[in-house]
């Protein structure tokens, strides 16, 4: 993506990154950061890769199921309508893993027919073993992308890791690819994950958190801050079922003035105003709440009382 | 760990169902034949049976699992493999082997192999109408695991004298893995899967207890 076309925060790198580190520090500790969203008027919030003069929107897009829709001609047009939406609302990340079936193919179908996709942070995985099909996989993610080089590499949780990332670690040297990263959606992989972190150059990690599953706040999130690594969240909805748990419920009165007009605003918005966080990646078929998703980048996000108020709130119902 | 929606599902089986179609007719013409068959049991309606149940197998492992599904779902290929596998036991315990009957009795495994079989190709389609999957989204008799998995035990359990074991130790594990993507997928009928592998091995137990 071009860099920096959708700052919005008027603070160096240095100040980010220290901010970020103390954020984490406090996280750690229990506390939370002031909300650090400074959004100017219609530019969407974005984070900074840390290490780097280069932002992203907090708000990125998975691809598990919703974009897994085979050779259906009438599914992929649909898709290339919510993929569409994300970019017309100022979307940057797209998360992908050979994985998950036809989505690599299918998001390289919709990229085809998209036409203001600069800002396009391209992430994938790569989720095999050995070197040979990891290279192997890899080049055939870039061709069912339609890309030359990926933004973001990573390693889909965690396998065959050692192998992966010696692989990574040159191509990124030699400018195959941009960043690199390690995956996990579950908890029992966290320690693991931490070990990579602490002794491994990661430039980002992803692993799920969201306000029913704060398991990262402890260790994952001050970590990240700490080593300066960006962090994508997966499963900001737990797969959905935090929204059918709690839709049945009223929001409460003051979510209006955070701008959470309903429960997928409320639980993204929870996510992203994490000071670690560098972007979450929710997954939708559905233009409509691709809409509502995204509107999440206009601000406001909570600060660290109303965070504190939303998990009691969330608790009691 | 369902890759897929159940409307990708359904669509693929739209896109399957026409692709292959007349063997939807072909498999029931081919299942009418197993259900007459069993009711006048000879040495080379026996070899007939066996090589319907082989052929069923092999398709949906190549056809369904391999050219169709595979591009949505990772662990397809596996699938292929094991119903390719299981194509083979039957060729070889049935075709190669060859000294078993299949043959009705008017006893307990009897009615349940004959009404399993009749659920596969009457009832499990009009359950899936029910739940709103009609053709051509509908998982056909023959050519779609689920009900051709659950006409399988229905055949097996009218072996005589024991129903072998090794034939249907794959039936059963697809019956685990389709009632749990029933449960995730909100497939009400194939419920009916895991329900058939139950009574297909509790038949089993009992009438090789009794054989023996
Ligand atoms: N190990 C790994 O690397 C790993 C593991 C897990 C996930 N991930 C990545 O993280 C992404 C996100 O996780 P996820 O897909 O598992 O779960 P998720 O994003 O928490 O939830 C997705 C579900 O939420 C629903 N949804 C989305 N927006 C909504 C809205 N505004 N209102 C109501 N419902 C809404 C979607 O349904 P609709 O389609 O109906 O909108 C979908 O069923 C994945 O797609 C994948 O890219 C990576």
């Amino acid at each position: 993506m071009s860099e920096k076309q959708t700052s919005v925060f008027n603070l160096s790198r240095r100040s980010i990154l220290g901010g970020i580190a103390s954020a984490g520090a406090m996280a750690a500790a229990g506390q939370f950061a002031p909300s650090i969203a400074l959004a100017q008027p219609d530019s969407p919030l974005t984070r900074a890769i840390p290490g780097t003069d280069e932002r992203i929107p907090i708000i990125g897009m998975g691809s598990w199921i919703t974009f897994n829709v085979g050779a259906s001609q009438k599914l992929r047009d649909e898709r290339a309508k919510v993929l569409q939406t994300f970019f017309d609302m100022g979307g940057g990340l797209v998360d992908s893993s050979p994985m998950y079936g036809s989505s690599e193919e299918v998001i390289g179908y919709c990229l085809g027919r998209i036409k203001n996709r600069q800002t396009l942070f391209s992430a994938t995985k790569v989720w095999t073993v050995s070197k040979s099909m990891g290279t192997r996989q890899m080049k055939a993610s870039a061709e069912l992308w339609g890309l030359e080089k990926f933004d973001l590499m990573q390693i889909h949780n965690l396998l065959d890791w050692e192998t992966h990332l010696e692989t990574l670690k040159a191509w990124k040297e030699n400018g195959r690819v941009r960043h690199i990263g390690m995956t996990t959606s579950h908890g029992r992989r966290h320690g693991d994950l931490e070990e990579v972190m602490g002794s491994q150059p990661l430039d980002f990690v992803q692993f799920t958190y969201n306000i029913a599953d704060r398991e990262a706040e402890k260790r994952l999130l001050p970590l990240a801050a700490d080593k300066g690594i960006a962090v994508i969240i997966n499963r900001p909805f737990q797969r959905g079922t935090l929204i059918e748990k709690f839709e049945r419920h009223p929001l409460p009165d003051w979510a209006g003035d955070i701008a959470c007009a309903n429960w997928a605003q409320f639980f993204l918005k929870f996510v992203v105003s994490h000071p670690a966080v560098t972007c979450a990646i929710p997954a939708t078929s559905r233009v409509d709440h691709m809409r509502e998703n995204m509107s999440v980048l206009k601000g406001p996000l909570p600060d660290a009382k109303t965070r504190q108020r939303m998990i009691e709130y969330v608790e009691k119902l | 760990m369902i890759p897929f929606s159940p409307e990708v599902f359904f669509a693929l089986f739209e896109e399957y169902n026409l692709a292959i179609w007349p063997a939807q007719i072909v498999a029931y013409v081919l299942g009418l034949l197993v259900l007459g068959l069993v009711f006048r049991p000879s040495v080379s309606g026996n070899r007939f049976i066996g090589a319907i149940l082989a052929i069923f197998w092999l398709g949906n492992g190549i056809a369904y699992h391999w050219l169709y599904f595979m591009p949505i779902n990772f662990a397809a290929p596996l699938f292929a493999v094991l119903f390719v596998i299981e194509a083979l036991i039957l060729w070889w315990r049935f075709i190669i082997r060859g000294d078993l009957t299949f043959r009705f009795h008017r006893d307990i495994a009897g009615a349940a192999g004959v009404t399993l079989m009749i659920f596969a190709m009457v009832i499990y389609p009009l359950l899936g109408m029910a739940s709103g999957h009609n053709w051509p989204q509908a998982a056909m008799f023959g050519v779609a695991p689920s009900p051709m998995v659950i006409f399988t035990f229905g055949v097996l359990l009218l072996a005589t004298p024991r129903v072998p074991i090794v034939p249907i130790v794959i039936p059963v594990m697809w019956a685990l893995i389709s009632g749990s993507a029933a449960w995730f997928l909100d497939i009400p009928e194939d419920v009916s899967l895991p329900l058939a592998g139950v009574v297909a091995v509790f038949v089993l137990v009992r009438k090789n207890r009794r054989a023996s």
